[in-house]
Formats: C-alpha cells, structure tokens, sequence
C-alpha cells in the first residue's frame, strides 16, 4: 500500500540503478532528515541529546567506518577503538597546537593521522586474511592504547594523563567544551554524519566500491579480474580509518568533554563491531539501526522502571539491561542473521508486493 | 501488539516527564551515581550502602533535612565514564541540587559542565586535588580531604613527621593507571625532588588489577624501602594478597583511604599484619550515630548491606554514611542561611562553603572519633581535615597514630598553578570573583 510501485516505469539502464529506484524512499528518507533537523531540535531536551541522539550519530558513524572494511572490503578488524583514539589525540594536539584553527580543520585533519595508522597497521592484510587479520588488527589495539597512555606529549603532560576539550568557537557559535550549546553540537554532528553517510554512499556504490566488493567476494578471482588488490584493500584501510578517526574526534570533542586512555580500549572496538554486525554487514542503513539498538535501547530501557514507578534499584535496573540487550541481539541474530539492515530490506520487499503475494 | 506497546512506553516516558516537576516541590534531589556493578563494585557498594543508609536515617528519624524529605537517587555508572554523561544529564533535568560523580574520570567529564550549569559537585574524598580553590572551582567540592592533602600526610607518616629522614630511600608508588592513580604524582614527584628520595612509579592496568605479578616482580627486584599504594576496586585485594606472596614487609606498605578495606584485608588475615593505610574516618559501630543508623535502617529492614560480612562494621561503609553527613550538613547550613526549607542549587553551593564540622557538631551527631573537624570557606573547598594511620592486627584496624595533616606549604603553590592551569585550559573559565578571602 505504502510501497506501490505500480506507475513508476523505469526506461533506462540509469534509472535501475538510481540511488532510490522507489520514489516512497526518497520520501522515507526525506522524512527521516526532516525529523533530524527539524523536529527533534524543536522537541528534543538536553538529556536526550546528550544521552541519545548525539551517541547515536556518532556511534554510527564509527560503524560506517568499519562497515566499509569488514562489510565492502572483506576485512575484518578489532583496532576500531585505537584508530577512534588516533583521530581524538590528533585533533587534541592540533587544537592546542594551534589554538587558531578552526575546529573544522581540526577534525577533518585528525581523520588524515587515524587514516594513515590504518593504513600502516592494514598492511598485513596484504598477505594474511580474516581471523589472522583480525589478530594483527588487534596489535594495533593493544599498541595505540599503550601509546595513548605512556606518551605524555600526546595528553600535553596532565597531571591525569587525561584530555580535555577547550572551548572553542565556529562562526561566533561555541561548538565544543563546557559552554557549548547542546543544539549546536547537535547540529555539527548531524551534518558531518550526513556528509560522511553521503560520501560512504557514494564510495560503495562507485568503481572503488565495487573493487572493494570484488576483494571481499574471492580476492583471488578479483586479481585475476585486474584488480589491484594493494591498491584496493589499502584504500579500504585508508577510508575506513578515516571515518572512524572523524567519529573519534567527534566521539571525544562532540560528546565526552574529556577522555583518559582506557576510553579507547577493546570494549569500544567490539561496540562498534556488534554495531556493524547486528545492524548488517555491507550497509550503510545498517550501521544507524544497530546503533539505535546498541546504544540508544539501553538508556531508553533504563529510563522505564522509574517512569512507570517501579521500585527497582538502580543496579537492578543496569542487570536486567544487560541481558534484555543480550537477549535482543541474541533474538535479532536467530531472527536475520544477516543483521537489522537484511531484516528491513525483508519487510521493504514484502510491503512493495503487499497485499498480494505474488 | 508491537504499536500499542510502543504507544505505552511512550506515554508513560510523557506521562513521567510531566509529572516530575510536581514532585520536585516535595523533596531535596541529592542524587549518587553508584556503581554497584563491574570491576570496582567492590569498593563501590559499601560507600554507595552508607551514603544511602544515612540519608534513609535521616528521613526515618528525622523526616528529612528541615523536614524535607531526601530523594537519593542512585544512577548506575559501572565506574563507566560513559555512563556518567548520562546520569548527569539525567540528573540535571530531573533538578538534582548536586552531582556526585563518584569517579575522577566522571570528575573530569562533568567538572566544566557544572561551572557552566550551576550545579555543585560534591566529590568527598576524591575527584581533582586542585578543586581546593574555591575562587576557581566555585562549584566543586572535594571535602573532608584531596588527594595530595592524602599523598603528604602518608609521606610524613612514613618518614617520622620529617621528610628528610627519606634522604636516599626509595618508595614505590604502585596506582591504578587511571587518571585518579596518576592524581598525587605531581606532588610525590615534588617532594622526591625536594628531599632526595627516590620515587618509583609502578603502574597497574585495569586489566591488570587482578593479576599484579608482573608488578611486584619489580617491587622484588627494586627493593623499595616502601610500598606506597594508590589503588581501587579490585587492585586493592591484588596488591595485598600478591605482597603477602612474594612476602615484601607489611609494615612498609602504606595505601590511600581507599584501602582501608576490611574484606581486603581478611583474604590473608594474620599476614597482612602490620598494613597500614591512611585513612581520614575511623570505624565506630558503636557511636551514637551508628546506632541510630543501625535502629532506623539496618534492623528495619531498609538497608541494601551485606550483613552477614560485617559490613556495618567495616571502614568503608561508615565512610559512606560521613559522606552523607557532610553534604547533609551543607544542606543544613544552607536551609538556615536561605530560611527556606526548599533550597535551591546557589543556597546548596552557600551551604556546602559553610560546613563547620566543629568538635561540637561532631558530637551533636554522635560522630565524635569518627573523623576529624574541618571547616571549609569560599576560598577553601577542601577543608583539609587531619586523618589517621590505621594498622591492620590480624582481625581488625586500629588507630596508630596521632591526627596527621599536610604540609600546606608545599601543596597550596601547586594547587594555586593546578587551577590556573585548568583555567586556562578552559577558557572563558567562570570564576568566582565574589569570594575575598
């Protein structure tokens, strides 16, 4: 009913392959943008956008960068949470370095140093795979995170070995620190996750995608094609890292205010990676629902019993969280394996031929 | 079935959030964030147990501070620094009058949104050594004494009252690798620098906590004239039982407050004899107002303690319940000052630099013993009350010393740099150019 295709004739080859073959989700999609922008900076109160839409945002953008990795490239990796810690101390020591610049700047060259450390610890990729890959990957975890806390220089010698984001400014408008107005941080993060999201759209879907695609498919056979595999999982190395060091900064800049070394720890990476996994490997949609699932549901879960005026404590509450989140994905994993992105794409087709069968 | 549930939720979350508003009228909001779960809960839930207890008591006993009630509420954290942003906002839109972050990690998150927010923050015992200074910190609070108040009086304890008796000697400082571990090096590196002794660094990773053997391999190796330990959660039984392994002396090993931790201790019994740790509040189940915590909470059922372990016993959850006196106290203060019963977050902040916890006050509460007086102003927002060695005999700590207090000297000039430092750094920095003093 929603999804009725009939009318919509496509007469080129261009039109088949257009980004929203179905005009219902170019509206889908337009109304999602409208509530980002519109409704929930109308609605919305600090608690939910410190709490749950800004986390969500950047969370997600964390997932994209690995989704183009492990989902496009075929690359599976555990140094997410290091590469996040490369973007954040990047732009950390920039924005001190050079208390002028402009924190667009900043961040958009912070991803450039989490890049180049993806593309330094992805050189094994070029002779070992998967699990292997994973293994050295993990290097990459456990060194950066050391570094991150032995190297002084990196935090500016606090005496808590932590940073601290300074206040700064954007066209007269404090964007990050202590003074800044949550609505514009709002708006910062929503705009460089559009960007990013449109660019990573693009990619994919484009000669560089569909090598990434190629390699992950049988990297053999891609060769055999006259793909170059350096050049391919390299640039997949190199694109991912960027992104996720973008969602590091903005992670560190945007959200938390201050971060110590243990932040980045393997925790973060497998948070992203569930992220990736539940909301569906090799898509972009994916990575905005298992973020909602994995980031916002526990807060959302957590706020009930006290709404409803249940005398549960607060401990209690965290438990029973844990395992009705552990219990979801279990349940979404058996449910669609393929992850929430698969599960959508389901519904969308059942919903384009309802109320028909055939 | 899937919309109707949704609708429910939804409806209830708005129904809440309209409803808060009319309770707020009702009770002083002094929200904890706890953390009962993850790797700390051990060290967390008896403090966050007294914390609570006394506030129940007082709302038993007393119906509340001025007679308005206390909502304590506790937000979860997990020690998860994450987590904090969350109960903090949270917190703040329910109208808390203070944050407890119970974190220097969390600490250092919050500490510039409450100078921006106006919200105080309360961090007894912890949180960052520099918030003494009031005129800079004009919302945070660290009483009844900071970190580097702690590191001097252990230095002084364990050279005799004169530092220069440590001229050539070697002391380890094994911390938690975490922004509060590293908290007292500025001074300790001071000090070593000053008098000549050696100091020894030996960081423990928080995967490490459990397993320090790498760690006092080293300790073995180096032989350290002293052990001096800043550590958490479950660091503290590692450390001990690891020492009492490799049989370094206990009466050279010397920790922070923080463990002085009764079930830590019991894991090896006889042979910690002779620990010591500092400590700036002494276990008294008998005093009086243990007792009324005990007939108003524990014996009616309304504590959440363990008391088969002899928790109530213990050092920590009495800490727990000091805690709360000193911020019930500044409410006190505070309610007097307004002369009003329902204060706002400015009158809590007034309240909080007019705690006088004065040998008679203490006595009023039954608390005489328990911990030593301090008083704090607008300048001084630590307090700088005195602590005492205590010593482990086998069963029990006992008070083996005299009240010890820091050498101001030495620590006033770096708290005044640790401050304009940070105000520097956060810049425009909201200072409190009322206070004169």
């Amino acid at each position: 009913m929603f999804y009725r295709i009939a009318g919509q004739y496509k007469t080129s080859y261009g039109a088949d392959y257009a980004l929203f073959p179905i005009k219902q989700d170019a509206w889908l999609l337009a109304l999602i943008l409208v509530f980002a922008f519109v409704v929930f900076p109308l609605t919305a109160s600090d608690f939910m956008f410190r709490a749950l839409l800004i986390p969500v945002l950047i969370y997600a953008l964390a997932a994209l960068g690995l989704n183009i990795l492990t989902g496009y490239a075929g690359q599976l990796s555990l140094g997410t949470g290091a590469f996040m810690g490369v973007g954040a101390y990047a732009c950390y020591k920039l924005i001190t370095i050079f208390p002028e610049m402009n924190i667009i700047g900043a961040i958009v060259l912070s991803g450039f140093f989490s890049a180049a450390a993806g593309v330094a610890f992805g050189l094994p990729s070029l002779r070992i795979k998967g699990f292997y890959l994973a293994i050295a990957t993990l290097a990459a975890q456990f060194f950066l995170l050391w570094l991150f806390q032995k190297w002084a220089w990196l935090y500016n010698y606090n005496a808590s070995g932590a940073i601290q984001v300074p206040n700064t400014q954007l066209f007269g408008v404090t964007i990050t620190g202590a003074q800044a107005p949550v609505l514009a941080q709002y708006f910062f993060v929503l705009i460089t996750v559009c960007i990013l999201t449109a660019f990573a759209i693009n990619i994919t879907r484009g000669r560089i995608g569909r090598t990434w695609k190629a390699v992950r498919d049988m990297d053999i056979a891609a060769e055999l094609v006259g793909i170059n595999l350096m050049k391919a999982k390299l640039s997949a190395f190199f694109v991912s890292s960027y992104i996720v060091g973008i969602a590091g900064a903005l992670f560190v800049f945007l959200w938390r205010g201050a971060a110590e070394a243990d932040l980045f720890d393997i925790q973060l990476s497998f948070r992203v990676l569930f992220i990736a996994i539940i909301g569906g490997l090799g898509s972009i949609l994916g990575n905005y629902l298992g973020a909602l699932l994995i980031v916002a549901l526990p807060v959302i879960i957590g706020t009930v019993p006290a709404a409803v005026g249940l005398p549960i404590s607060s401990a209690m509450v965290e438990h029973l969280n844990t395992m009705i989140i552990g219990a979801l994905i279990i349940g979404f994993l058996i449910l669609e394996p393929h992850g929430l992105a698969r599960l959508w794409a389901l519904m969308r087709e059942k919903l384009i031929i309802w109320p028909f069968p055939h | 079935m899937k919309m109707t549930f949704k609708t429910a939720l939804l409806s209830t979350i708005l129904a809440a959030g309209l409803a808060m508003p009319a309770f707020a009228q009702e009770v002083l909001k002094l929200p904890n964030m706890s953390y009962r779960t993850g790797p700390f809960a051990a060290t967390g839930t008896p403090h966050m147990n007294g914390q609570r207890d006394y506030m129940t008591m007082l709302n038993e006993r007393d119906g509340g501070i001025g007679g308005v009630r206390v909502a304590f509420d506790e937000c979860e954290t997990g020690y998860n620094t994450e987590k904090g942003v969350e109960c903090y906002e949270k917190s703040k839109a329910e109208g808390a009058l203070v944050t407890q972050p119970w974190s220097t990690g969390i600490t250092l998150q919050v500490l510039p949104r409450t100078n921006v927010d106006a919200i105080p923050m309360y961090a007894p015992g912890y949180g960052f050594s520099a918030m003494q200074d009031g005129k800079t910190f004009k919302w945070a609070f660290n009483p009844p004494t900071s970190y580097w108040d702690g590191a001097s009086m252990i230095m002084n304890a364990i050279s005799d009252g004169d530092l220069a008796n440590l001229k050539g000697k070697k002391v380890a400082f094994l911390h938690l690798d975490h922004p509060y571990g590293k908290e007292p090096l500025p001074l300790l590196e001071k000090l070593a620098a000053d008098h000549g002794f050696e100091l020894l660094p030996i960081p423990v990773g928080l995967s490490e906590m459990q397993n320090q053997s790498a760690q006092w391999l080293q300790i073995r190796r180096e032989r350290p004239d002293f052990v001096v330990m800043w550590g958490w959660g479950a660091m503290n039984a590692g450390a001990i039982t690891e020492a009492v392994k490799t049989r370094y002396p206990m009466d050279q090993f010397v920790s922070v407050w923080w463990g002085a931790h009764e079930p830590d201790l019991k894991l090896v019994g006889e042979e910690g004899k002779g620990y010591r740790a500092l400590s700036w509040n002494f276990a008294d189940p008998n005093a009086k107002l243990m007792q009324d915590v005990k007939k108003h909470v524990v014996d009616a059922g309304k504590s959440q303690l363990n008391q088969g372990a002899g928790e109530f016993e213990s050092t920590p959850y009495q800490r727990g319940i000091l805690m709360s006196v000193i911020l019930a106290e500044a409410v006190k203060a505070a309610q007097e000052h307004a002369g009003t019963k329902m204060i706002n977050r400015e009158q809590l902040r007034w309240g909080l630099e007019n705690v006088k916890l004065d040998e008679a006050t203490l006595e009023e509460l039954g608390a005489t013993g328990m911990m030593a007086p301090f008083s704090m102003s607008c300048s001084n927002h630590t307090g700088h009350a005195g602590a005492w060695m205590v010593e482990w005999d086998g069963t029990k700590f006992n008070k083996v010393s005299d009240l010890l207090s820091a050498d101001r000297a030495v620590i006033d000039p770096l708290v005044e740099k640790a401050a304009a430092d940070y105000a520097a750094a956060n810049q425009p920095w909201q200072m409190n150019e009322e206070c004169t003093q």
